[in-house]
């Protein structure tokens, strides 16, 4: 997948680039709101982006605009050095898990290979590949109904890896497995990103997770970004000892502090001026 | 729920029904034995003038002459709703353009156009297929167009991340998903083009089956009127049937495995 990824651009120039862009809707109200606000952004190939933030602050509006997806009103964005289009070069995990209900698990795979020069015969096995690194081979034939809520989650997360894409774009892929799941999960993810290494942009809820996964944490706030992270432990990091170690503590508590205060602090947030201590007070008296 | 539930559930549905037509039969004959004799044959009465209509011929050519009537109708109804009312969904101008005259045409009694159909096309086969497919058109392409506008915005975009054109989003996304509506508009349409079938045979030249429930119900012979009732209600429960099972041939993806 990373082959061909510096192909037609100059050396050193970053595969994804936003700058100064901005992006409105308009409710059903006609009231607008801006989901990025002249936000500027640069990743680098081989990277592990987390990006985190508060609901609504913009992160699955950063994805969409990121692989073509949605058009900005402003500013420019620039994947792989021209303006982006949908297509098999990003591969894109959405919250919901969009999978086609009409179509097994592995013809819904096959559904997003339609677009690589593929025989037939080569996007059922590519399909069962990466079905199978998900855990999920037996269940090829079943429908989407039949599986559960985080059997989906799985199979979407393998039609954005089959793709074998220079940029996965992963908006909460895990959000809906259980722990041990998850972790497995994250495990098998980071085997394939140190294999291919592709971009990857991955929302997520979880600082923990950020920490785990990615070598640089982008934390958004109101359609910007508020802070730029490296992330400087040592990999593998699934070990207790990671996470027990005084970086990865301090990292994770400054992280769950900034977020926080963004939750109780933003006008725009859903729990603006809500304070959850005094709340807890109350509730204990 | 495994498959054995599922077809011992079918033969409980099934043995229902038969004890619900016994159920009905029972009614029936208790009305006839009640109500004055004249208007509500019995059911061995409506058994035999059945045997008889039969053995004369004429409930097979009348069966005929209507399901002819009623499948070029419908038939047609079918191979223009269908197109025009994924057309209608895939060009929003047309859609926009359109729609109001096609529910302005659903809502007015199609029997208001009888009259102005005899004077175009006569009282023959031309007129009598015309007023099935004025009655069956409607609800097919209103329901089709319906289809493809509820296509689930998410999976367009979903198939839009994989690249794929707007022809292929069209034909794997949106159609698959409107086939349930589109059954919905068949059902619709086959029910009313029925009913237009008889209301043509009894506006126009009178044949069919809705000539003879005309010729019976006219001269009091209570018992061959029961018979074409009867019949017409078979062809609708075969039509509606047949329908149902090809939808859930097509909806094999909602069931349990
Ligand atoms: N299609 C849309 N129409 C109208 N408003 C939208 C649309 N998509 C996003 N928004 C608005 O833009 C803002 C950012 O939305 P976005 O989905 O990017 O947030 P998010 O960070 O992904 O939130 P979450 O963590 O809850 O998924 C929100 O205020 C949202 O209401
Ligand atoms: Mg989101």
């Amino acid at each position: 997948m990373a082959q061909g990824a510096t192909q037609g651009r100059e050396p050193g120039t970053p595969r994804l680039s936003l700058q100064g862009v901005t992006k409105r809707f308009t409710r059903p109200g006609g009231e607008q709101s801006v989901a990025l606000n002249n936000i500027s952004l640069a990743c680098e190939d081989r990277t592990f982006v987390a990006i985190v933030g508060p609901s609504g602050c913009g992160k699955t509006t950063l994805l969409r605009v990121a692989n073509g997806l949605i058009r900005p009103e402003e500013g420019q964005v620039r994947l792989g050095g021209k303006a982006p289009r949908p297509g098999p070069e990003a591969g894109f995990v959405f919250q919901s898990f969009r999978l086609i209900p009409w179509l097994t698990v592995r013809r819904n795979i096959e559904f997003a290979l339609e677009e690589l020069p593929l025989s037939a015969a080569e996007r059922k096995e590519r399909a069962l590949h990466y079905l199978d690194l998900v855990g999920l081979a037996r269940v090829e034939g079943s429908y989407p109904a039949q599986l559960s809520g985080g059997m989906r989650q799985r199979v979407a997360l393998a039609r954005a890896l089959a793709v074998e894409p220079m940029i996965l774009l992963m908006d909460e892929p895990f959000a809906s497995l259980d722990a041990q799941t998850r972790e497995l999960m994250q495990m098998e993810l980071m085997a394939i990103w140190q294999r291919n290494r592709a971009l990857v942009l991955f929302v997520t809820h979880s600082v923990d997770e950020a920490l785990v996964l990615a070598d640089r944490v982008v934390l958004m706030g109101g359609g910007q970004v508020l802070d730029d992270i490296e992330v400087p432990l040592p990999r593998p990091r699934f070990g207790e000892e990671v996470r027990a170690s005084a970086a990865f503590l301090e990292l994770r508590a400054y992280l769950w502090g900034r977020i926080r205060d963004l939750v109780l602090s933003d006008p725009a947030s859903d729990f603006y001026g809500r304070d959850p201590a005094a709340a807890q007070k109350e509730a204990s008296a | 729920m495994d498959s054995r539930a599922l077809s011992e559930r079918t033969w409980l549905v099934a043995l229902a029904r038969v004890g619900f037509v016994g159920l009905l039969l029972l009614l029936w004959w208790i009305a006839s034995l009640s109500v004055s004799r004249n208007l509500i044959p019995a059911p061995s009465e409506t058994w035999a003038a059945a045997q008889r209509l039969f053995a004369e011929g004429r409930l097979q050519s009348a069966l005929l002459e209507s399901l002819t009537i009623y499948g070029s109708g419908y038939g047609l109804a079918i191979l223009v709703a269908i197109p025009l009312g994924l057309l209608m969904g895939a060009v929003r101008l047309l859609g926009r353009v359109l729609d109001i005259f096609v529910y302005a045409l659903s809502a007015t009694p199609r029997v208001a156009f009888i009259p102005l159909i005899i004077v175009l096309l006569g009282l023959g086969f031309e007129a009598k297929t015309f007023i099935v497919f004025l009655g069956a058109v409607m609800p097919i392409i209103i329901n089709t167009y319906a289809g493809v506008l509820q296509a689930d915005e998410e999976l367009v975009e979903m198939a839009r991340s994989t690249g794929a054109g707007r022809f292929r989003i069209f034909a794997r996304i949106v159609l698959p998903g409107a086939m349930p509506y589109v059954i919905v508009g068949l059902r619709l349409g086959a029910t009313i083009g029925l009913i237009n079938t008889v209301v043509a045979e009894l506006y126009t030249a009178v044949a069919g089956l809705g000539g003879l429930l005309s010729i019976y119900g006219n001269t009091f012979r209570m018992a061959e009127y029961f018979v074409v009732v009867l019949t017409l209600a078979a062809i609708g429960v075969v039509v509606t049937e047949l329908l149902r099972l090809v939808e859930s041939r097509l909806a094999r993806w909602k069931k349990d495995l």
